[in-house]
This record gives structure tokens, C-alpha cells and sequence, in this order.
């Protein structure tokens, strides 16, 4: 099996080639040997294609947050079960961008919407954010109402599924 | 244990004629497998590739451990047989690591002839639930096959060990906590439906996975209904509806993330305690086996070199080293596990037959698996060795053998004739694992002595006859009969009927051998005790 | 300075965060005993255990609960504390919460609450300014008559911004560059006021390209007495809000700096201010500038003066509200080396800064002589949207401008804050950015050079090393990299 990863919301992919005595992975098709060497609790020292590395990281979830080189990172760990929904769902699927508070609905389940139309309006620090369909569809559902809260990537609508469209 | 001296000299012609010939061998060997694995028709994979389905090797990628390895068996399955239409007899098995536990895999090839199962198909998963039993390793079904292949079903469906089997074994491994998974990527129809059904686990693709008992063109015909196959058996209705799958999964990547997620749960099992050393390569270089092992049969080598490039740095400790000397046994460690190995240089005497008697008994008393490394032309004939008791003594390391509790593992180095292959386990004695390379053969004698017996008789028939018998018909007599033996002496006849477990590469044999006695350690040992030895 | 006793023996801080944290530091050296408040979701937060005793308040939203001036009164009255310190935002600029404070008999840390009202007045304070020699932006109202309207607005030169008096938003806005568009968009204004607000009053100011926000910090003690500590300058914005600060302002003329100065000052004097206040104002590119207005509390960016002063600003609104008037003299006040201050915000700046939430994790921040890093969090502190985005300043100081720039961009890079998105590379690579160090500033910076403050691209190597350092914190990583059975660890991804 293969990692998931992405960078600062670029996705990228880990194979592990071997275990022993160093980690082999290939990353992105480009092959690369890690060792742990050692850390105390968010400080970790690592060698990394021959290089000392010492880093601070920190995990939450499936995000891990690492401040190396001078810089800060965030690194999201995609769990093969959501990449799966979200690849077959998609575009049916509207979810907040930010966290925030509804403000308003423009939009009824049932409704037919084509892409671009608001579906909802959000307010994030003072800052209203319309959230539109992805795709042409029939709103089949609206997961919040005025005034409720949500979190990033909350899925606050969902289209009706696509009809197959093979011939 | 002490490291064995090499007596090879790899700088010598003999070396490098042997070398070049093996490495022949192996080049060949390869390039079956390759296509057994790869070449597919244009029209079955296009197909696959319609439904979002991906190759049945790619799921195996994707469900296995990543930088772990993966054994698979009998690659070569059904190699010789159905004009070539069934590689791999359409089905891949093998011992792989889903997350950290050790599993056996069955996995349907859909992408030849819709993943049909032809008789040595059936043979192949009933070989994989067998192994699964005997050394209690948790299995995971692939499912992806369009049932039995219905012009073959006369040597599929009836027998005690054709497609029933299979659903045996399931029930048998159940019940002894053996855990199995399914995964439904494809339709699983009539038998089929029970690989799914009879798993202690499944999950199933939206869309693509299907499980019933009679497809829809079937109950078109039955009863007049008509139904697609999602509503007759699709994930939305197992899953939701008939309780016959656990999990539905969007995608066939969610499918196997959901699968390893579940074996993740799962208890890891206790191995019993064979003694074992740290790991450590052979001292002596592997690739030195081609040119170890001769470029004709007939020519010897001295099995202690086959062991030095095996076991753990060449080290081994020699049982009798002097006594029926064509016998060599001794203790040594392969990936740090302790083995008794017992390998054949020569043919087998009485002393020979007793030492390995005895040396099988030494293992069993101390709780050492054995590994049988065999090059053997059989155990010795004559009127001076039947009148010492040969049939008798030989009976008695067939004895110890058939009856060691101790896990026994084959390798069959170069010949295998005769009794010999039953005193040093051959496939009918319950081994756990035996694997080929590719220059051996087997059969009840070898192939000059096969074609002259074959001829003599034929001659004497003719003679009988009063048929007139020259030189030129008696050659002709040996080489048509001589040509049609010797295919069936092959390597490739003999794994194409699942006689074996699979040809390896000679230098793939320490990891194969690791593997297997790992895996085989799952399975407590069994109750020690003999026959009656004819003493 | 150099008094013996505490100014008071107990205040309440009705404030949070790093705000709060700051009052309290300069509260503990000074032996003032304080209270802070709370709302119960940040009942661990580091103000609150800082503080000496703090009461929980309550409200719909935690913001409404900082908003309840009643409650908030009573639980200084119920602590016993003498005088409440509003901090910034919440209550601190509301007139009616500084009279409700005095009218309990407690003292509010904070100027008269008429000068608050005076200030909080968009025109009052600008006529107030006006009155009293500060420079406004010239502008003229009008439209019936509209070649009067023309005739006075042509004499406030150009370019000019012309817009609907009711209006917002863009519509009938638009910059006229001469004299020669004049009538005709003057004239089109009107038109578009009417049909979108119903409204022909129109308005045009002089419109100023490239404009740099500087700001006076002043001191008063309610008797005229008035101090400058010099300006900094906030021209650095995102979301007209200010990131990067500093004091004393970059390529500023010393004249021009003592001209703006003295506005300030003048200003101040002229309301017999009373506490620590700032006086912004817009400076042009051709150095003239105008009153914007005047923040009558103190501000976020305080410590950046303190820096390059030497003076505790919240000492000295203690001295000052406890009646001890100002003891120093204007020439004591001397300007040492140059300061910067970074906030550090919970945002994605790549999406147009918007903010981030999450969960303190880890928290190492730089340390330094010349470095205060001001916050109120601790490891475990939930970043909510509650509350502003920014989680911290970095305030940095050296002997000049380019000294402090490389030091403020070290200590950005020290900076360990684990567990929420920050803007800490973006301000980073706007301290690298060499329009920041070699010209003058201004408020559209960022946006002028969006596409050099990007995100750069990673090098395929430097991502994979942030990867591989990354996938040793994952579970599932650890597991399948380190967790697998032997033999087959060693034996690898070997296929026969």
C-alpha cells in the first residue's frame, strides 16, 4: 500500500520500498532513506538522506505540524477510507472552506442548481463567504441552518448523486 | 555449528558451464512467469478498466504491507494445460503481511476469462484453505471471478476435493478461529457466493460487487423475474438489507482500507516457541547455487554446498558425518529459525536410511522443523541391499517422517525419483510447504530409464507378437515414449498440477523457506508419536 | 516613576489574552494585585492563571460576556479591586462603560469618557483636529450646485477621489486624475448616487496613492500636559488590518517626523488628554499628511514604542489614572535603535488570510534581551473563532532598521507554535522582501506584492524531507515502518 500526504495542500504519495536497516521510501517516485535517531517530547532528531535533521513536530489528528528548516509545516496524513468518499462524491459534496456561522440559506433541498449558485452564505471573521455548487444538480439535502456553527471541511450541503451517464 | 568450507571454485569451467546453463534456466523460468502474470488479452483488461476495476496484482499491492515481502504459490499453476488460457490456473495465492499479521491470500484474476475457475483453479484455492488450516494463518479472499468454467464443470464441481472443498475448508477454518475476510469486488454467483458468505468478514464494492446464488440471467430463466444485479445482489441491499455483507465500500481502494482496518483488529496470533538465533545471511554468496547445480541431471554435487548457501552464515552442525554419508544431516538456522535439514548425496542405502531416521527422530524430540533438500534417484536396489533390509529400513524413515509433529518443508533441488521422494517428503506426506527450482524433475524413475523400460516392453510385446524387431524401430520406440515421459518429468508439469507449491529461483530459496516455516509456526505442534518401525 | 507604592492596590483587568498578560506583567512589578475575567471556555487560558484571582463571566458569545459593562463592574466591586484596566477592543473605547466605572466609584485606566466620545466621532474629530491646526484631508461636499461643487473640489488638487455621500461599496466612486475628467465624473457621480442611494449629495477628498500609516503615541495627564514618544508606523495591512509595525517609522524625514509629532501633541493638549492614547494619521508620498484619528487607549502595537523608549506604557497609564500625573519631561524621552512587531495570526494567508483554528500543541518562542514575545497561550489553548485570530506579538529590537529587520526575521524563524495554521512564514517573507527594507512603505504592500509573498514552490528534495519528518509523527506510518513482524521487516519487499 501507498501514503497519502499532502504539503501545504499539495498531495503526494509514500511507498515504503524497505524496513531494514534504514527506512527506503520513494516519495513521489523518487527514492529516499530515513532513520529516527532519537527526541524528546516535540523536539525529534532525524537523518534524512544522509543530513541531520533536528525538527519540533506536533500531531493533531490527521494533521501534523512541524516546524523545520525555519519554517513552519503542516502535513495531512489522507486517510485511504475519506479519499475514497471524497474521489466517488466530490464535486456532489459542498463543505466550508473555513469555519464560521451560517448566515443565510438561499437554497431549499429539492431545488435544481447549476454550478456557481449559492447554496449558502457563511460568515467567517467578519467575512461573509458564499458557498456555491460545484456542479449542475438537485440540492438534495442542507446540513445546517441559519446560525449554526461548523467546523473546516464540514460538509454543509450535498447534491443528489449523479445519474451514470455511461452509454 | 560451525561454517562450512567451500570447496567451490568459482573461476573454474565447470562452474561457468553450470553457471550459464542455470542461469538459462532461471532466465526462462522468469519470463513464464511474467507472462503468466502480465499478459493478458487487450479485450479483458479494456474491460476491467470499463467497470473501474483495478488488476487483481494491483489490489494486492494495495492491501499488502508496504517493504514487506510477498510469497506467492504455484505461479506457474495450469501452465500445461487448457492450451495456455488459465495462467496461474486464474488465481493468485500466497503468504503476504496485512497489517503487521501474517495472512494467506486468495485472490480471483479477473483479468482472464472474467476470473472463471477451471479444475486446477479449484485445486489451487482448496491448496491455499489447506495451507490456511494447517498452519492457522487468517485468509483474504479477493473476490472477483465469474464461477465455475462451465465446458470443464464435469472436474470442478462433484468431487471430494473439487469446488465443495472449498467451502469446507472455510467452515473448518471458522470453527477453529481461523479468521477470513472477503473482499467483493466482482460478482460471486452460485458457489461463489459463499467464499463471502462462509468469511467471518466482508465487504463489498458499490456498483461492481454482487453476491447471489443464481445471477440475473438465471432467474430471467427461472422464474421470468427480471432484476439488475445491483438489486439483486449489489452493497446497498447485503449491506443494508440481507445482513449477508457487513461493509460497503465506494471504491475498491476504500474496500482495501476497510479490509486492513478489520485485520487490524484482529488477535495476533502466539507462535509456539521454536528455538530461534539472530537472523544472519549465508557466509557464502546465494547467486553460487547456478553454478553449484549441474547443467544435466545426471552429474552430482555435494548437497552441503546447496546448504551453505541457505542457511544462516553457512553454519551447520553435521549429524554423522560419517556414517550413510549419502544422507547429509544436521542442525543449522534459516532466518534465524532452528532446522534439521536433510539433504541427498546419493542414493539412499540402508545406513543412510537409518541415519535419517533417526535424525527425524532427534527433531522431533527436540521440537526442530525439518527441511528436506531433495536430489534423490532413489534408495538402493539388489539383491545384497533387499537381502540387508532395504524395503524395511526405508520403511522406517518414511515411518519417522510421515509421522514427525514437527512442521517438514521440501525443496526439490534436482531429481526426485522413485521411493526416494516419499522418505524425503514428497507431496503426499503433509509437508507445509514444498517448492521446486526450476532444473528439477520428478517421477517414478528418470527419463533414460523410463524410456528404455518403456521400450524393452514394448518390444518383448511385439516379439510376443511374432512382429520382427530392429534396432531402428527400437529407437524410435525409445525416443517417442522418451520425449513424451520426459515433459512429464519437468519441473513445469509438476507445478502446473499444484504437485508443489510453486518453482523458485534457487537464490529466492532461504526467504521462500523463511516464510513458510514463520508462517507454519502459527499452528501449535501436533501429538508427538510413531507407528510401528519395522526394526 | 520612582514612587514607593503600588498606584493601586488591586485592579481588574477586563481584558484576555496576550493583553492581559501584559498588564499583569507590568502589574507584578509594580505590586498591584490583579483580576482578571473570564469566560468558562478559557477558564485554563494563561491570563488567567497569571492573574492573582480571576471571576468568571458570562454572556451568550465570550465577546458578549467582555461587552457586559455592568457585570463586569460588579465583579470588580465584588473583588475589591480599585481601578479596571480596559486594555484594547471590548470596552475600552465605550464612553458609557468609563462613566458606569466611575459612577461605582472605581477608576477607569482610560482618558475622560467626553474625550472618548469627542474621538469616537468620525466628524466631530476631524472638525475638532481641524480646529486646532492638525492637518484633515481636504474634501468638499455638495452636488446641487454642481460647477460650485467642481470649482471647490478642483482647489483640493489632484488626483481626487470622488464618491456618494450615502454611499458604500464602490458604486459612484471613482478617482479623477485631472482637471480635465472633472465635470464630466463629477457629474456621473451624482447621477449614480441618486439612482443607487437616492441621494445626489456627493463627496470628494483628495485621493492619496501610496499612502503610509503613522501614528503618534502620546501621553497625558488630564491637566494639559501632554508627551510624545514618538511615531511608528502600521502601514503594513492585510485586511485593513495592520501585521507588521514599527518604531520609529522607516525613511522618514526628522523634520517631517517632528511636524507630525507636534500635530499629535497639539491635538492632544487641546483635550486636556488624559491616559496613553495614539493619533494615526495618513502621510502621502509628497510628505503631506492628515489627521485620521485618534485611538484614546492603548494600543496593540505599544510595545514596539516601549522598545525603542525605554518606558513601561502601562506603568504610566497606572501613575496617570492614580493621579500621579507625568513626571517626566518631553526631553527625557529619547528615541534608542529601531522595533518591530509581528503579529503572529491563526490564518491561511494563501487563501486570502483566512483564519485557522485549532489547538496549541507546542509552543517555543524565540527568546532574547532584545525580544518580547507577547501572548496568552499556553500548550493546550484552543484557538477558536471566538475571539481575533492573532495568538501573538513578536516585537524585536536592534541598534537600526536593517539590523532589526534581520533580527526580527531570526526570531520569526525560532518561532515554534505548533497546532494551528500562522501567518509566521508569510511575515517572514515579507521582512526578506526587499521593497520592505529599502522603500518607504505603504498600505497596499501586500497587495503590491502578492505574487512575490506567495508561498514559494518546495524543491522536490525539500518537500520530501518535510514529508519524511512528518510521516514519523503519524501512527499510521510509525506502524507500518516500525511495527512489522519479523523475518519479513528484514526480509523487506521482496516478491518471488
Amino acid at each position: 500500500m501507498k501514503l497519502k500526504l499532502r504539503l501545504n495542500g499539495t498531495p503526494h504519495e509514500m511507498d515504503i520500498a524497505a524496513l531494514k536497516p534504514d527506512l527506503e521510501l520513494r516519495i513521489d517516485g523518487r527514492s529516499h532513506a530515513l532513520r529516527e535517531t532519537g527526541g524528546i517530547g516535540a523536539l525529534r532528531r532525524a537523518r534524512i538522506d544522509g543530513e541531520d535533521i533536528a525538527y519540533h513536530q506536533a500531531r493533531s489528528g490527521n494533521r501534523a505540524f512541524l516546524h523545520l528548516g525555519g519554517r513552519n509545516w503542516i502535513v495531512e496524513f489522507v486517510d485511504p477510507r475519506d479519499a475514497a468518499r471524497e474521489k466517488v462524491q466530490g464535486s456532489g459534496d459542498i463543505r466550508a472552506p473555513m469555519p464560521g456561522v451560517v448566515v443565510s440559506v438561499e437554497k431549499q433541498p429539492g431545488d435544481p442548481v447549476t454550478a456557481g449558485d449559492t447554496i449558502l452564505t457563511i460568515e467567517s471573521m467578519k467575512l461573509q463567504t458564499n458557498l456555491t455548487a460545484e456542479r449542475d444538480g438537485v440540492l438534495a439535502e442542507i446540513l445546517k441552518s441559519e446560525g449554526d456553527v461548523f467546523e473546516k471541511g464540514a460538509i454543509v450541503a450535498r447534491l443528489q448523486e449523479e445519474e451514470d451517464s455511461d452509454a | 555449528m560451525r561454517r562450512i568450507t567451500s570447496a567451490i571454485n568459482t573461476a573454474s569451467a565447470e562452474f561457468k558451464t553450470r553457471a550459464a546453463c542455470n542461469r538459462a534456466r532461471v532466465a526462462e523460468f522468469r519470463e513464464m512467469q511474467r507472462a503468466a502474470r502480465d499478459d493478458r488479452p487487450e479485450r479483458d483488461i479494456r474491460r476491467l478498466e470499463k467497470h473501474g476495476k483495478m488488476r487483481p496484482r494491483e489490489r494486492l499491492e494495495l492491501l499488502l504491507d508496504p517493504g514487506t515481502p510477498f510469497l506467492e504459490l504455484s505461479s506457474l499453476a495450469a501452465n500445461t494445460e487448457y492450451d495456455g488460457e488459465s495462467p496461474g490456473a486464474s488465481i493468485i495465492t500466497g503468504l503476504g503481511i496485512v497489517s503487521g499479521r501474517e495472512v494467506i491470500i486468495h485472490a480471483d484474476d479477473s483479468s482472464v476469462k472474467g476470473g472463471a475457475w477451471y479444475p486446477l483453479s479449484v485445486k489451487k484455492i482448496v491448496r491455499c484453505l489447506d495451507i490456511a488450516l494447517e498452519n492457522h494463518l487468517p485468509v483474504i479472499h479477493l473476490c472477483d471471478s465469474a464461477g465455475g468454467f462451465l465446458p470443464l464443470q464435469n472436474q470442478v464441481f462433484a468431487d471430494r476435493y473439487m469446488a465443495g472443498r472449498i467451502f469446507r475448508n472455510q467452515c473448518l477454518l471458522s470453527k477453529a478461529g481461523i479468521k477470513q475476510l472477503a473482499l467483493v469486488f466482482g460478482q460471486c454467483t452460485a458457489g461463489g457466493a459463499y467464499v463471502p458468505g462462509l468469511s467471518d468478514y466482508n465487504v463489498i464494492v458499490r456498483g461492481t460487487g454482487a453476491v447471489f446464488l443464481g445471477g440475473p440471467p438465471l432467474v430471467k430463466a427461472a422464474t421470468g423475474e427480471e432484476v439488475t444485479a445491483e438489486e439483486l445482489g449489489g452493497a446497498e441491499m447485503h449491506t443494508s438489507v440481507s445482513g449477508t455483507c457487513d461493509y460497503p465500500a465506494e471504491t475498491e481502494e476504500e474496500a482495501i482500507a476497510i479490509g486492513r482496518e478489520i485485520v487490524q483488529q484482529w488477535e495476533k496470533p502466539k507462535k509456539w516457541e521454536c528455538q530461534r538465533d539472530d537472523p544472519v545471511p549465508p557466509h557464502y554468496d546465494p547467486q553460487d547455487l547456478y553454478g553449484i547445480l549441474p547443467d544435466d541431471i545426471k552429474k552430482g554435487f555435494d548437497m552441503r554446498e546447496v546448504i551453505a548457501r541457505i542457511v544462516d552464515g553457512s553454519r551447520f552442525h553435521e549429524y554423522q558425518p560419517d556414517y550413510g554419508t549419502t544422507l547429509v544431516c544436521g542442525f543449522a538456522n534459516i532466518w534465524g529459525w532452528k532446522v534439521g535439514v536433510l539433504g541427498n548425496n546419493g542414493v539412499l542405502f540402508n545406513d543412510s536410511a537409518l541415519k535419517g531416521a533417526h535424525f527425524i527422530e532427534l527433531c522431533n524430540q527436540n521440537n526442530t522443523p525439518l527441511v528436506f533438500l531433495q536430489n534423490i534417484t532413489g534408495y538402493m536396489i539388489g539383491r545384497e541391499y533387499e537381502r540387508d533390509g532395504i524395503t524395511k529400513d526405508g520403511a522406517k524413515m518414511i515411518m519417522a517422517m510421515t509421522c514427525s509433529h514437527v512442521p517438514k518443508f521440501t525443496v526439490m533441488c534436482n531429481g526426485s525419483f522413485g521411493a526416494g521422494n516419499y522418505g524425503m517428503c514428497g507431496r503426499a506426506f503433509d509437508g507445509r510447504f514444498m517448492f521446486a527450482w526450476p532444473n528439477s524433475q520428478i517421477g517414478v524413475m528418470g527419463g533414460e530409464q523410463a524410456a528404455n523400460t518403456l521400450a524393452d516392453v514394448k518390444a518383448a510385446q511385439m516379439k510376443r507378437n511374432g512382429e520382427e524387431v530392429d534396432d531402428t524401430v527400437l529407437e524410435e520406440l525409445r525416443e517417442t515414449t522418451g520425449r513424451a515421459y520426459m515433459e512429464q518429468l519437468s519441473a513445469y508439469y509438476a507445478t502446473s498440477h499444484l504437485w508443489d507449491d510453486g518453482i523458485i529461483d534457487p537464490v529466492d530459496t532461504r526467504n521462500a523457506l523463511g516464510m513458510a516455516i514463520t508462517s507454519a509456526l502459527n499452528a501449535p505442534l501436533g501429538t508427538p508419536g510413531y507407528g510401528v518401525l519395522r526394526l | 516613576m520612582g514612587h514607593d507604592t503600588p498606584p493601586f492596590k488591586r485592579i481588574l483587568i477586563a481584558n484576555r489574552g496576550e493583553i492581559a498578560c501584559r498588564v499583569i506583567d507590568t502589574c507584578r512589578r509594580l505590586g498591584v494585585e490583579t483580576v482578571a475575567v473570564h469566560h468558562l471556555s478559557e477558564r485554563d487560558a494563561r491570563f488567567v492563571r497569571l492573574a492573582d484571582t480571576s471571576a468568571e463571566i458570562t454572556g451568550d458569545t465570550p465577546v458578549a460576556a467582555y461587552l457586559d459593562a455592568d457585570q463586569i463592574i460588579a465583579t470588580a466591586r465584588e473583588t475589591g479591586a480599585e481601578a479596571i484596566h480596559p486594555g484594547y477592543g471590548f470596552l475600552s473605547e465605550n464612553s458609557n462603560f468609563a462613566r458606569a466605572v466611575e459612577a461605582a466609584g472605581l477608576v477607569f485606566i482610560g482618558p475622560a469618557p467626553d474625550t472618548i466620545d469627542l474621538m469616537g466621532d468620525k466628524i466631530r474629530s476631524r472638525q475638532f483636529a481641524e480646529k486646532n491646526g492638525v492637518p484633515v484631508a481636504p474634501s468638499v461636499t455638495g452636488g446641487e450646485d454642481i460647477d460650485a461643487f467642481v470649482e471647490k473640489a478642483a482647489s483640493i488638487g489632484f488626483p481626487l477621489l470622488i464618491k456618494a455621500s450615502a454611499g458604500g461599496g464602490g458604486k459612484g466612486m471613482s478617482i479623477v486624475e485631472g482637471q480635465q475628467d472633472l465635470l464630466t465624473r463629477a457629474r456621473t457621480a451624482r447621477s449614480e448616487a441618486e439612482r443607487y442611494f437616492g441621494d445626489p449629495t456627493i463627496y470628494a477628498e483628495r485621493y492619496i496613492e501610496r499612502p503610509r500609516h503613522i501614528e503618534v503615541q502620546v501621553l497625558g495627564d488630564g491637566t494639559g500636559k501632554v508627551l510624545h514618544l514618538y511615531e511608528r508606523e502600521c502601514s503594513v495591512q492585510r485586511r485593513f488590518q495592520k501585521i507588521i509595525e514599527e518604531a520609529p517609522a522607516g525613511h522618514l524625514d526628522p523634520a517631517l517626523r517632528d511636524e507630525i509629532c507636534a500635530a499629535a501633541v497639539r491635538l492632544s493638549e487641546a483635550v486636556y488628554y488624559r491616559n496613553a492614547g495614539t493619533v494615526e494619521f495618513i502621510l502621502a508620498p509628497d510628505g503631506t499628511f492628515y489627521f485620521l484619528e485618534m485611538n484614546t487607549r492603548l494600543q496593540v502595537e505599544h510595545p514596539v514604542t516601549e522598545m525603542v523608549t525605554g518606558l513601561d506604557l502601562v506603568a504610566l497609564q497606572l501613575d496617570i489614572a492614580a493621579g500621579r500625573g507625568l513626571s517626566l519631561d518631553q526631553s527625557e524621552i529619547t528615541l534608542t535603535g529601531h522595533a518591530l512587531e509581528c503579529r503572529v495570526c491563526a490564518e491561511v494567508p494563501e487563501q486570502d488570510f483566512m483564519p485557522a483554528t485549532g489547538r496549541i500543541l507546542h509552543l517555543d518562542p524565540p527568546a532574547g534581551d532584545n525580544i518580547r514575545f507577547e501572548n496568552g497561550l499556553r500548550e493546550g489553548t484552543d484557538v477558536t473563532l471566538d475571539f481575533d485570530s492573532m495568538l501573538a506579538k513578536l516585537v524585536v529590537a536592534a541598534a537600526d532598521r536593517p539590523a532589526a529587520i534581520d533580527a526580527a526575521k531570526q526570531a520569526l524563524e525560532r518561532t515554534v507554535l505548533l497546532g494551528v495554521e500562522t501567518n509566521l512564514n508569510y511575515l517572514a517573507r515579507i521582512l526578506s522582501h526587499p521593497a520592505f527594507r529599502d522603500d518607504p512603505l505603504h498600505t497596499g504592500f501586500v497587495a503590491e506584492h502578492e505574487a512575490a509573498l506567495a508561498e514559494p514552490d518546495l524543491s522536490p528534495h525539500e518537500a520530501a524531507r518535510v514529508l519524511m519528518a512528518a510521516a514519523l509523527t503519524f501512527r499510521e506510518f510509525r506502524t507500518l515502518a516500525f511495527d512489522a513482524p519479523e523475518p519479513y521487516a528484514s526480509i523487506g519487499g521482496w516478491r518471488n
